[in-house]
Protein backbone atom coordinates (compact mmCIF):
# COMPACT_ATOMS: atom_id res chain seq x y z
CA UNK A 1 0.00 0.00 0.00
CA UNK A 2 2.76 2.45 0.93
CA UNK A 3 4.42 1.39 -2.33
CA UNK A 4 1.37 2.39 -4.27
CA UNK A 5 1.15 5.73 -2.45
CA UNK A 6 4.75 6.45 -3.35
CA UNK A 7 3.81 6.00 -7.00
CA UNK A 8 0.65 8.09 -6.80
CA UNK A 9 1.93 11.12 -4.87
CA UNK A 10 4.58 12.55 -7.20
CA UNK A 11 2.28 12.97 -10.25
CA UNK A 12 -0.46 14.49 -8.05
CA UNK A 13 2.01 16.91 -6.52
CA UNK A 14 3.35 17.91 -9.91
CA UNK A 15 -0.21 18.31 -11.23
CA UNK A 16 -1.14 20.62 -8.36
CA UNK A 17 2.02 22.68 -8.81
CA UNK A 18 1.41 23.06 -12.54
CA UNK A 19 -2.21 24.13 -11.95
CA UNK A 20 -1.09 26.67 -9.33
CA UNK A 21 1.57 28.09 -11.66
CA UNK A 22 -0.95 28.20 -14.51
CA UNK A 23 -3.47 30.07 -12.34
CA UNK A 24 -0.79 32.49 -11.13
CA UNK A 25 0.46 33.27 -14.64
CA UNK A 26 -3.06 33.87 -16.00
CA UNK A 27 -3.93 36.20 -13.11
CA UNK A 28 -0.63 38.08 -12.92
CA UNK A 29 -0.19 38.51 -16.67
CA UNK A 30 -3.93 39.16 -17.15
CA UNK A 31 -4.16 36.66 -20.04
CA UNK A 32 -7.46 36.68 -21.93
CA UNK A 33 -9.64 33.52 -21.75
CA UNK A 34 -9.62 33.00 -25.55
CA UNK A 35 -5.84 32.57 -25.29
CA UNK A 36 -5.73 30.59 -22.07
CA UNK A 37 -8.52 30.44 -19.48
CA UNK A 38 -7.53 30.09 -15.82
CA UNK A 39 -7.96 26.68 -14.17
CA UNK A 40 -10.47 28.27 -11.81
CA UNK A 41 -12.65 29.31 -14.77
CA UNK A 42 -12.47 25.84 -16.29
CA UNK A 43 -13.33 24.26 -12.93
CA UNK A 44 -16.23 26.65 -12.50
CA UNK A 45 -17.66 25.57 -15.87
CA UNK A 46 -16.94 21.90 -15.27
CA UNK A 47 -18.53 21.70 -11.82
CA UNK A 48 -21.18 24.31 -12.69
CA UNK A 49 -23.14 21.68 -14.64
CA UNK A 50 -21.68 18.28 -13.90
CA UNK A 51 -24.76 16.46 -15.19
CA UNK A 52 -24.39 18.21 -18.57
CA UNK A 53 -20.70 17.25 -18.67
CA UNK A 54 -21.63 13.67 -17.78
CA UNK A 55 -24.39 13.41 -20.41
CA UNK A 56 -22.19 14.90 -23.12
CA UNK A 57 -19.29 12.61 -22.27
CA UNK A 58 -21.61 9.58 -22.21
CA UNK A 59 -22.73 10.32 -25.78
CA UNK A 60 -19.15 10.36 -27.08
CA UNK A 61 -18.14 7.43 -24.89
CA UNK A 62 -21.03 5.39 -26.31
CA UNK A 63 -19.89 6.12 -29.87
CA UNK A 64 -16.32 5.25 -28.92
CA UNK A 65 -17.36 2.05 -27.16
CA UNK A 66 -19.50 0.81 -30.06
CA UNK A 67 -16.71 1.59 -32.53
CA UNK A 68 -14.16 -0.05 -30.24
CA UNK A 69 -16.16 -3.26 -29.85
CA UNK A 70 -17.03 -3.56 -33.55
CA UNK A 71 -13.51 -2.63 -34.73
CA UNK A 72 -12.01 -5.13 -32.30
CA UNK A 73 -14.32 -7.91 -33.45
CA UNK A 74 -13.57 -7.29 -37.12
CA UNK A 75 -9.84 -6.89 -36.44
CA UNK A 76 -9.65 -10.14 -34.48
CA UNK A 77 -11.61 -12.09 -37.11
CA UNK A 78 -9.37 -10.74 -39.86
CA UNK A 79 -6.28 -11.65 -37.79
CA UNK A 80 -7.47 -15.27 -37.53
CA UNK A 81 -8.05 -15.38 -41.28
CA UNK A 82 -4.65 -13.78 -41.94
CA UNK A 83 -3.00 -16.38 -39.72
CA UNK A 84 -4.83 -19.25 -41.40
CA UNK A 85 -4.60 -18.26 -45.05
CA UNK A 86 -1.47 -16.72 -46.45
CA UNK A 87 -3.55 -15.44 -49.40
CA UNK A 88 -5.78 -13.50 -47.03
CA UNK A 89 -2.72 -12.22 -45.20
CA UNK A 90 -1.16 -10.96 -48.43
CA UNK A 91 -4.45 -9.31 -49.29
CA UNK A 92 -5.27 -7.80 -45.90
CA UNK A 93 -1.89 -6.45 -44.87
CA UNK A 94 -1.46 -3.93 -47.72
CA UNK A 95 -5.17 -3.12 -47.54
CA UNK A 96 -5.01 -2.47 -43.82
CA UNK A 97 -1.83 -0.44 -44.21
CA UNK A 98 -3.51 1.57 -46.97
CA UNK A 99 -6.53 2.18 -44.77
CA UNK A 100 -4.25 3.33 -41.95
CA UNK A 101 -2.65 5.89 -44.23
CA UNK A 102 -6.01 7.40 -45.28
CA UNK A 103 -7.21 10.16 -42.94
CA UNK A 104 -10.38 8.21 -42.23
CA UNK A 105 -11.89 11.02 -40.19
CA UNK A 106 -11.98 13.10 -43.37
CA UNK A 107 -14.53 10.64 -44.70
CA UNK A 108 -17.02 11.60 -42.01
CA UNK A 109 -18.86 14.29 -44.01
CA UNK A 110 -19.30 11.82 -46.89
CA UNK A 111 -20.57 9.11 -44.55
CA UNK A 112 -22.85 11.67 -42.92
CA UNK A 113 -24.59 12.10 -46.27
CA UNK A 114 -25.28 8.38 -46.46
CA UNK A 115 -27.18 8.26 -43.17
CA UNK A 116 -29.88 10.37 -41.56
CA UNK A 117 -28.83 13.69 -40.01
CA UNK A 118 -29.50 12.44 -36.47
CA UNK A 119 -27.64 9.18 -36.93
CA UNK A 120 -24.69 8.15 -34.80
CA UNK A 121 -23.74 5.46 -37.34
CA UNK A 122 -21.18 7.45 -39.41
CA UNK A 123 -19.22 8.26 -36.24
CA UNK A 124 -19.30 4.65 -35.09
CA UNK A 125 -18.11 3.52 -38.53
CA UNK A 126 -15.21 5.96 -38.51
CA UNK A 127 -14.19 4.88 -35.01
CA UNK A 128 -14.48 1.25 -35.98
CA UNK A 129 -12.19 1.64 -39.00
CA UNK A 130 -9.61 3.43 -36.87
CA UNK A 131 -9.73 0.80 -34.12
CA UNK A 132 -9.58 -2.07 -36.61
CA UNK A 133 -6.00 -1.45 -37.70
CA UNK A 134 -4.04 -1.68 -34.42
CA UNK A 135 -6.15 -4.68 -33.41
CA UNK A 136 -5.52 -6.54 -36.68
CA UNK A 137 -1.78 -5.87 -36.66
CA UNK A 138 -1.22 -6.84 -33.03
CA UNK A 139 -3.45 -9.91 -32.90
CA UNK A 140 -1.97 -11.26 -36.15
CA UNK A 141 1.48 -10.80 -34.70
CA UNK A 142 0.47 -12.68 -31.55
CA UNK A 143 -1.00 -15.59 -33.51
CA UNK A 144 2.01 -15.87 -35.82
CA UNK A 145 4.93 -15.07 -33.54
CA UNK A 146 5.13 -18.23 -31.48
CA UNK A 147 8.52 -19.68 -30.62
CA UNK A 148 9.61 -22.14 -33.34
CA UNK A 149 10.61 -24.58 -30.61
CA UNK A 150 7.07 -24.49 -29.22
CA UNK A 151 5.73 -25.35 -32.67
CA UNK A 152 8.19 -28.25 -32.93
CA UNK A 153 7.09 -29.44 -29.53
CA UNK A 154 3.42 -29.34 -30.54
CA UNK A 155 4.24 -31.26 -33.70
CA UNK A 156 6.25 -33.83 -31.76
CA UNK A 157 3.15 -34.34 -29.63
CA UNK A 158 1.17 -34.95 -32.82
CA UNK A 159 -1.01 -31.84 -32.48
CA UNK A 160 -3.21 -30.87 -35.45
CA UNK A 161 -3.18 -27.24 -36.68
CA UNK A 162 -6.51 -26.57 -34.95
CA UNK A 163 -5.10 -27.82 -31.68
CA UNK A 164 -1.99 -25.69 -32.14
CA UNK A 165 -4.28 -22.70 -32.64
CA UNK A 166 -6.24 -23.39 -29.47
CA UNK A 167 -3.42 -24.52 -27.19
CA UNK A 168 -0.57 -22.33 -28.40
CA UNK A 169 -1.46 -19.50 -30.78
CA UNK A 170 -4.53 -18.05 -29.08
CA UNK A 171 -3.04 -17.88 -25.55
CA UNK A 172 0.15 -16.51 -27.09
CA UNK A 173 -1.87 -13.75 -28.79
CA UNK A 174 -3.68 -12.52 -25.67
CA UNK A 175 -0.93 -10.16 -24.44
CA UNK A 176 -0.65 -8.86 -28.03
CA UNK A 177 -4.43 -8.35 -28.07
CA UNK A 178 -4.10 -6.11 -25.04
CA UNK A 179 -1.16 -4.23 -26.55
CA UNK A 180 -3.52 -3.45 -29.43
CA UNK A 181 -6.40 -2.60 -27.14
CA UNK A 182 -4.29 -0.22 -25.07
CA UNK A 183 -3.63 1.74 -28.27
CA UNK A 184 -7.15 1.33 -29.67
CA UNK A 185 -9.18 2.26 -26.55
CA UNK A 186 -7.95 5.86 -26.09
CA UNK A 187 -7.81 6.19 -29.88
CA UNK A 188 -11.50 5.29 -30.11
CA UNK A 189 -12.38 8.24 -27.85
CA UNK A 190 -10.31 10.61 -29.97
CA UNK A 191 -11.87 9.25 -33.17
CA UNK A 192 -15.44 9.51 -31.84
CA UNK A 193 -14.79 13.05 -30.64
CA UNK A 194 -13.09 14.35 -33.76
CA UNK A 195 -15.75 12.74 -35.99
CA UNK A 196 -18.26 15.06 -34.27
CA UNK A 197 -16.45 18.10 -35.72
CA UNK A 198 -17.63 17.12 -39.22
CA UNK A 199 -21.38 17.68 -38.96
CA UNK A 200 -24.09 15.32 -37.86
CA UNK A 201 -26.07 15.56 -34.57
CA UNK A 202 -24.99 18.39 -32.25
CA UNK A 203 -24.27 16.00 -29.42
CA UNK A 204 -21.12 14.83 -27.74
CA UNK A 205 -17.89 16.41 -26.53
CA UNK A 206 -16.55 17.24 -30.00
CA UNK A 207 -19.67 19.10 -31.08
CA UNK A 208 -19.83 20.99 -27.79
CA UNK A 209 -16.17 21.97 -27.78
CA UNK A 210 -16.63 23.37 -31.29
CA UNK A 211 -19.86 25.23 -30.50
CA UNK A 212 -18.62 26.61 -27.15
CA UNK A 213 -15.48 27.95 -28.81
CA UNK A 214 -17.57 29.48 -31.60
CA UNK A 215 -19.72 31.21 -28.94
CA UNK A 216 -16.62 32.56 -27.16
CA UNK A 217 -17.45 30.39 -24.11
CA UNK A 218 -13.80 29.43 -23.70
CA UNK A 219 -14.09 28.27 -20.11
CA UNK A 220 -16.85 25.92 -21.13
CA UNK A 221 -14.95 24.66 -24.19
CA UNK A 222 -12.03 23.80 -21.94
CA UNK A 223 -14.29 22.12 -19.44
CA UNK A 224 -15.41 19.78 -22.23
CA UNK A 225 -11.77 19.17 -23.09
CA UNK A 226 -11.23 18.13 -19.48
CA UNK A 227 -14.21 15.78 -19.75
CA UNK A 228 -12.70 14.33 -22.94
CA UNK A 229 -9.37 13.72 -21.20
CA UNK A 230 -11.15 11.97 -18.35
CA UNK A 231 -13.13 9.82 -20.80
CA UNK A 232 -9.97 8.74 -22.64
CA UNK A 233 -8.27 7.99 -19.34
CA UNK A 234 -11.22 5.85 -18.19
CA UNK A 235 -11.09 3.83 -21.42
CA UNK A 236 -7.37 3.27 -20.93
CA UNK A 237 -7.60 2.33 -17.27
CA UNK A 238 -10.47 -0.10 -17.87
CA UNK A 239 -8.33 -1.78 -20.54
CA UNK A 240 -5.43 -2.11 -18.14
CA UNK A 241 -7.67 -3.54 -15.43
CA UNK A 242 -9.07 -6.04 -17.92
CA UNK A 243 -5.55 -7.00 -18.94
CA UNK A 244 -4.39 -7.66 -15.39
CA UNK A 245 -7.47 -9.69 -14.71
CA UNK A 246 -7.21 -11.93 -17.77
CA UNK A 247 -3.44 -12.39 -18.14
CA UNK A 248 -2.04 -12.97 -14.68
CA UNK A 249 0.97 -14.81 -16.21
CA UNK A 250 2.20 -11.55 -17.68
CA UNK A 251 2.78 -10.29 -14.12
CA UNK A 252 6.48 -10.88 -14.58
CA UNK A 253 6.91 -8.11 -17.10
CA UNK A 254 4.80 -5.75 -14.99
CA UNK A 255 6.56 -6.30 -11.68
CA UNK A 256 9.96 -6.05 -13.37
CA UNK B 1 19.88 -56.71 -40.86
CA UNK B 2 19.20 -56.00 -37.22
CA UNK B 3 15.91 -57.15 -35.77
CA UNK B 4 13.80 -54.00 -35.77
CA UNK B 5 11.74 -54.93 -32.72
CA UNK B 6 14.87 -55.09 -30.54
CA UNK B 7 15.97 -51.63 -31.52
CA UNK B 8 14.76 -48.25 -30.35
CA UNK B 9 16.15 -46.51 -33.42
CA UNK B 10 17.47 -48.00 -36.63
CA UNK B 11 18.88 -45.83 -39.41
CA UNK B 12 20.03 -47.36 -42.66
CA UNK B 13 21.64 -45.20 -45.32
CA UNK B 14 19.77 -42.06 -44.20
CA UNK B 15 20.42 -38.87 -46.16
CA UNK B 16 18.98 -35.43 -45.58
CA UNK B 17 19.49 -32.87 -48.29
CA UNK B 18 17.82 -29.49 -47.81
CA UNK B 19 16.67 -27.69 -50.99
CA UNK B 20 17.81 -30.58 -53.18
CA UNK B 21 18.55 -29.48 -56.74
CA UNK B 22 18.00 -25.85 -55.81
CA UNK B 23 20.32 -22.96 -55.22
CA UNK B 24 20.80 -23.33 -51.46
CA UNK B 25 21.32 -27.10 -51.48
CA UNK B 26 22.73 -28.36 -48.16
CA UNK B 27 23.63 -31.96 -47.47
CA UNK B 28 22.98 -32.12 -43.73
CA UNK B 29 23.15 -35.92 -43.34
CA UNK B 30 25.14 -38.29 -45.51
CA UNK B 31 24.57 -42.04 -45.47
CA UNK B 32 23.82 -42.43 -41.76
CA UNK B 33 23.81 -45.97 -40.38
CA UNK B 34 23.01 -46.12 -36.70
CA UNK B 35 21.40 -48.45 -34.19
CA UNK B 36 20.15 -47.61 -30.74
CA UNK B 37 19.28 -50.74 -28.77
CA UNK B 38 16.25 -50.74 -26.53
CA UNK B 39 17.26 -49.33 -23.16
CA UNK B 40 20.50 -47.90 -24.51
CA UNK B 41 21.78 -44.34 -23.96
CA UNK B 42 23.41 -42.98 -27.12
CA UNK B 43 24.85 -39.48 -27.51
CA UNK B 44 25.37 -37.65 -30.77
CA UNK B 45 28.37 -35.37 -30.69
CA UNK B 46 30.02 -33.19 -33.29
CA UNK B 47 30.78 -29.57 -34.16
CA UNK B 48 27.83 -27.24 -34.50
CA UNK B 49 26.11 -27.43 -37.88
CA UNK B 50 27.13 -31.06 -38.43
CA UNK B 51 23.54 -32.28 -38.51
CA UNK B 52 22.92 -33.56 -34.97
CA UNK B 53 19.60 -31.77 -34.63
CA UNK B 54 18.64 -32.77 -38.15
CA UNK B 55 19.23 -36.44 -37.35
CA UNK B 56 17.13 -36.13 -34.20
CA UNK B 57 14.41 -34.36 -36.17
CA UNK B 58 14.34 -37.14 -38.76
CA UNK B 59 13.92 -39.69 -35.95
CA UNK B 60 11.08 -37.57 -34.51
CA UNK B 61 9.35 -37.12 -37.89
CA UNK B 62 9.73 -33.36 -37.61
CA UNK B 63 11.41 -33.54 -40.99
CA UNK B 64 11.62 -36.34 -43.55
CA UNK B 65 14.74 -38.20 -44.68
CA UNK B 66 15.58 -37.53 -48.32
CA UNK B 67 16.78 -41.12 -48.78
CA UNK B 68 17.24 -44.19 -46.63
CA UNK B 69 15.27 -46.09 -44.02
CA UNK B 70 14.51 -44.91 -40.52
CA UNK B 71 12.75 -47.14 -38.02
CA UNK B 72 11.65 -46.05 -34.54
CA UNK B 73 10.59 -48.78 -32.11
CA UNK B 74 9.89 -51.03 -35.09
CA UNK B 75 7.67 -48.58 -37.00
CA UNK B 76 8.13 -45.56 -39.26
CA UNK B 77 8.93 -42.22 -37.59
CA UNK B 78 5.51 -40.97 -38.68
CA UNK B 79 3.74 -43.82 -36.95
CA UNK B 80 5.98 -43.42 -33.91
CA UNK B 81 4.96 -39.77 -33.67
CA UNK B 82 1.27 -40.55 -34.07
CA UNK B 83 1.46 -43.25 -31.41
CA UNK B 84 3.59 -40.99 -29.20
CA UNK B 85 6.34 -43.58 -28.89
CA UNK B 86 8.88 -40.89 -28.04
CA UNK B 87 9.09 -37.81 -25.83
CA UNK B 88 11.18 -34.82 -26.76
CA UNK B 89 13.16 -32.13 -24.94
CA UNK B 90 15.02 -29.19 -26.43
CA UNK B 91 17.69 -26.71 -25.38
CA UNK B 92 14.95 -24.22 -24.59
CA UNK B 93 12.51 -25.60 -22.06
CA UNK B 94 9.67 -24.37 -24.33
CA UNK B 95 7.20 -24.13 -21.46
CA UNK B 96 3.92 -22.30 -21.99
CA UNK B 97 4.04 -19.35 -19.64
CA UNK B 98 0.26 -19.07 -19.36
CA UNK B 99 0.13 -22.56 -17.88
CA UNK B 100 1.24 -23.55 -14.41
CA UNK B 101 4.13 -26.00 -14.08
CA UNK B 102 1.68 -28.85 -13.50
CA UNK B 103 -0.45 -27.97 -16.51
CA UNK B 104 2.68 -27.82 -18.67
CA UNK B 105 3.49 -31.38 -17.69
CA UNK B 106 -0.14 -32.35 -18.39
CA UNK B 107 -0.01 -30.98 -21.94
CA UNK B 108 0.88 -34.22 -23.82
CA UNK B 109 -1.78 -36.08 -21.82
CA UNK B 110 -4.35 -33.39 -22.59
CA UNK B 111 -3.59 -33.79 -26.30
CA UNK B 112 -4.12 -37.54 -25.95
CA UNK B 113 -7.50 -36.96 -24.34
CA UNK B 114 -6.78 -38.08 -20.79
CA UNK B 115 -9.36 -37.08 -18.17
CA UNK B 116 -8.60 -34.15 -15.90
CA UNK B 117 -8.13 -36.23 -12.76
CA UNK B 118 -5.85 -38.78 -14.38
CA UNK B 119 -3.79 -36.02 -15.95
CA UNK B 120 -3.34 -34.31 -12.67
CA UNK B 121 -2.39 -37.47 -10.87
CA UNK B 122 0.19 -38.40 -13.50
CA UNK B 123 1.67 -34.89 -13.62
CA UNK B 124 2.10 -34.77 -9.84
CA UNK B 125 3.78 -38.17 -9.96
CA UNK B 126 6.22 -36.89 -12.60
CA UNK B 127 6.89 -33.67 -10.72
CA UNK B 128 7.79 -35.77 -7.72
CA UNK B 129 10.23 -37.71 -9.87
CA UNK B 130 11.99 -34.51 -10.95
CA UNK B 131 11.74 -33.20 -7.36
CA UNK B 132 9.51 -30.24 -8.15
CA UNK B 133 6.39 -31.21 -6.21
CA UNK B 134 6.45 -27.92 -4.33
CA UNK B 135 6.34 -25.95 -7.57
CA UNK B 136 3.34 -27.61 -9.23
CA UNK B 137 1.20 -24.47 -9.11
CA UNK B 138 4.01 -22.02 -9.87
CA UNK B 139 4.39 -20.26 -13.19
CA UNK B 140 7.32 -21.34 -15.40
CA UNK B 141 9.08 -17.98 -15.14
CA UNK B 142 9.22 -18.28 -11.37
CA UNK B 143 11.62 -21.21 -11.81
CA UNK B 144 15.37 -21.24 -12.48
CA UNK B 145 16.69 -22.47 -15.83
CA UNK B 146 17.58 -25.87 -14.39
CA UNK B 147 14.15 -26.27 -12.80
CA UNK B 148 12.44 -25.30 -16.06
CA UNK B 149 14.45 -27.94 -17.87
CA UNK B 150 13.36 -30.52 -15.28
CA UNK B 151 9.75 -29.57 -16.01
CA UNK B 152 10.45 -30.08 -19.73
CA UNK B 153 11.89 -33.52 -18.98
CA UNK B 154 8.88 -34.42 -16.85
CA UNK B 155 6.66 -33.34 -19.75
CA UNK B 156 8.65 -35.50 -22.20
CA UNK B 157 8.05 -38.48 -19.90
CA UNK B 158 4.33 -37.81 -19.44
CA UNK B 159 2.90 -40.38 -21.85
CA UNK B 160 5.54 -42.88 -20.69
CA UNK B 161 7.13 -43.28 -24.14
CA UNK B 162 9.86 -45.95 -24.55
CA UNK B 163 12.20 -43.44 -26.22
CA UNK B 164 13.48 -40.00 -25.23
CA UNK B 165 14.95 -37.60 -27.80
CA UNK B 166 16.93 -34.77 -26.23
CA UNK B 167 18.54 -31.94 -28.19
CA UNK B 168 21.17 -30.25 -26.01
CA UNK B 169 18.73 -30.04 -23.10
CA UNK B 170 21.43 -28.80 -20.70
CA UNK B 171 23.18 -26.59 -23.25
CA UNK B 172 22.03 -23.32 -21.70
CA UNK B 173 22.78 -24.24 -18.07
CA UNK B 174 25.82 -23.34 -15.98
CA UNK B 175 28.37 -26.06 -15.29
CA UNK B 176 27.22 -26.87 -11.72
CA UNK B 177 23.56 -27.10 -12.62
CA UNK B 178 24.48 -29.07 -15.68
CA UNK B 179 26.32 -31.77 -13.73
CA UNK B 180 23.46 -32.01 -11.26
CA UNK B 181 21.02 -32.40 -14.14
CA UNK B 182 23.18 -35.13 -15.65
CA UNK B 183 22.96 -37.08 -12.39
CA UNK B 184 19.19 -36.55 -12.35
CA UNK B 185 18.88 -37.82 -15.90
CA UNK B 186 20.90 -40.95 -15.10
CA UNK B 187 18.69 -41.57 -12.07
CA UNK B 188 15.52 -41.12 -14.14
CA UNK B 189 16.93 -43.45 -16.74
CA UNK B 190 17.66 -46.10 -14.10
CA UNK B 191 14.13 -45.71 -12.71
CA UNK B 192 12.35 -45.81 -16.07
CA UNK B 193 14.61 -47.88 -18.37
CA UNK B 194 14.05 -45.53 -21.31
CA UNK B 195 16.08 -45.60 -24.49
CA UNK B 196 17.67 -42.20 -24.94
CA UNK B 197 19.19 -40.35 -27.89
CA UNK B 198 20.98 -37.30 -26.54
CA UNK B 199 22.53 -34.51 -28.60
CA UNK B 200 25.37 -32.55 -27.02
CA UNK B 201 28.58 -30.80 -27.91
CA UNK B 202 30.17 -31.40 -24.54
CA UNK B 203 32.58 -34.35 -24.55
CA UNK B 204 32.50 -35.01 -20.76
CA UNK B 205 28.70 -34.84 -20.81
CA UNK B 206 28.46 -37.36 -23.66
CA UNK B 207 30.90 -39.72 -21.92
CA UNK B 208 29.34 -39.43 -18.48
CA UNK B 209 25.82 -40.18 -19.71
CA UNK B 210 26.21 -42.62 -22.59
CA UNK B 211 26.70 -46.27 -23.33
CA UNK B 212 27.97 -45.27 -26.75
CA UNK B 213 28.99 -41.93 -28.26
CA UNK B 214 28.27 -41.38 -31.94
CA UNK B 215 30.83 -38.98 -33.38
CA UNK B 216 29.81 -36.90 -36.39
CA UNK B 217 31.95 -34.91 -38.82
CA UNK B 218 31.33 -31.36 -40.00
CA UNK B 219 29.21 -30.86 -43.10
CA UNK B 220 28.17 -33.00 -44.77
CA UNK B 221 27.23 -34.75 -41.52
CA UNK B 222 28.56 -38.28 -41.47
CA UNK B 223 29.14 -40.69 -38.65
CA UNK B 224 32.90 -40.97 -38.42
CA UNK B 225 33.14 -43.10 -35.33
CA UNK B 226 31.15 -44.78 -32.59
CA UNK B 227 32.96 -44.84 -29.24
CA UNK B 228 31.76 -47.28 -26.57
CA UNK B 229 31.89 -46.05 -22.97
CA UNK B 230 32.60 -48.98 -20.63
CA UNK B 231 31.82 -47.20 -17.38
CA UNK B 232 29.05 -49.54 -16.27
CA UNK B 233 25.53 -48.67 -15.21
CA UNK B 234 26.23 -47.11 -11.82
CA UNK B 235 27.86 -43.76 -12.34
CA UNK B 236 28.28 -40.99 -9.80
CA UNK B 237 30.47 -37.98 -9.08
CA UNK B 238 33.49 -40.27 -8.51
CA UNK B 239 33.11 -41.63 -12.03
CA UNK B 240 34.01 -38.20 -13.39
CA UNK B 241 37.41 -38.45 -11.74
CA UNK B 242 38.20 -42.04 -12.68
CA UNK B 243 40.87 -43.11 -15.17
CA UNK B 244 38.29 -44.93 -17.29
CA UNK B 245 36.32 -41.69 -17.63
CA UNK B 246 39.43 -39.79 -18.61
CA UNK B 247 40.37 -42.40 -21.19
CA UNK B 248 36.90 -42.40 -22.71
CA UNK B 249 36.97 -38.61 -22.91
CA UNK B 250 40.30 -38.82 -24.71
CA UNK B 251 38.96 -41.44 -27.11
CA UNK B 252 36.01 -39.23 -28.05
CA UNK B 253 38.27 -36.21 -28.38
CA UNK B 254 40.60 -38.07 -30.71
CA UNK B 255 37.68 -39.32 -32.75
CA UNK B 256 36.42 -35.75 -33.07
CA UNK B 257 39.86 -34.65 -34.24
CA UNK B 258 39.54 -37.17 -37.02
CA UNK B 259 42.05 -39.73 -35.77
CA UNK B 260 40.39 -42.75 -37.26
CA UNK B 261 39.35 -45.03 -34.47
CA UNK B 262 41.40 -43.14 -31.90
CA UNK B 263 43.13 -46.51 -31.64
CA UNK B 264 45.55 -45.75 -28.85
CA UNK B 265 43.01 -44.25 -26.49
CA UNK B 266 40.61 -47.05 -27.27
CA UNK B 267 43.14 -49.65 -26.36
CA UNK B 268 43.26 -47.96 -22.98
CA UNK B 269 39.53 -48.15 -22.42
CA UNK B 270 39.91 -51.85 -23.12
CA UNK B 271 38.16 -52.12 -26.45
CA UNK B 272 40.32 -53.39 -29.38
N1 LIG C 1 15.39 -26.14 -42.66
C1 LIG C 1 16.65 -26.07 -43.13
N2 LIG C 1 16.88 -25.60 -44.39
C2 LIG C 1 18.15 -25.54 -44.88
N3 LIG C 1 19.24 -25.93 -44.21
C3 LIG C 1 19.08 -26.39 -42.97
C4 LIG C 1 17.78 -26.49 -42.36
N4 LIG C 1 17.92 -27.00 -41.11
C5 LIG C 1 19.25 -27.21 -40.95
N5 LIG C 1 19.94 -26.84 -42.04
C6 LIG C 1 21.40 -26.95 -42.24
O1 LIG C 1 21.77 -28.28 -41.98
C7 LIG C 1 23.01 -28.32 -41.28
C8 LIG C 1 22.87 -29.10 -40.01
O2 LIG C 1 22.09 -28.36 -39.08
P1 LIG C 1 21.77 -28.90 -37.62
O3 LIG C 1 21.23 -30.27 -37.73
O4 LIG C 1 20.92 -27.89 -36.95
O5 LIG C 1 23.21 -28.92 -36.94
P2 LIG C 1 23.62 -29.15 -35.42
O6 LIG C 1 22.40 -29.48 -34.64
O7 LIG C 1 24.62 -30.27 -35.46
O8 LIG C 1 24.28 -27.90 -34.97
C9 LIG C 1 23.43 -26.89 -41.06
O9 LIG C 1 24.37 -26.54 -42.05
C10 LIG C 1 22.16 -26.11 -41.24
O10 LIG C 1 22.43 -24.83 -41.76
MG1 LIG D 1 21.50 -28.39 -33.04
Amino acid sequence: MTDRLRFIWPPILIGVLVLAAWQAIVVVQDIQPYLLPAPSLIAQNFFGDVSLMWGTAIYTATTAFLGLVLGTIVGVIMAFLAQRFIVVNNLITPLAAGLAAVPIIALTPILNNMFSITSRTPRVLVTMIIVFFPMLVNVTRGLVQVQPVQLELMRSMNAKPRTVLRILRVPNAIPFFFTGLKIAAPLSVIAALVAEYFGGPQEGLGSRIASSAANTAYGRAWAYVVAAIITGLVFYLVTIALERWTTPWADRSRSA
Amino acid sequence: MTDATQTAVLAEGVWKIFNEGQLGEVTALQDIDMTVQTGEFVSLIGPSGCGKSTLLRVIADLTEATRGEMTVAGVTPHEARQKQLYGMAFQQAALFEWRTVRRNVELPLELMGWSKDKRRERALELLEMVQLSDFAEHRPWQLSGGMQQRVAIARSLAVDPPLLLMDEPFGALDEMTRERMQNELLRIRRETGKSIVFVTHSIPEAVYLSDRVVVMSPRPGRITDIVPVPLGADRDEDTRESDDFFHAVTAVREALRGRVGGAEARARIGEV
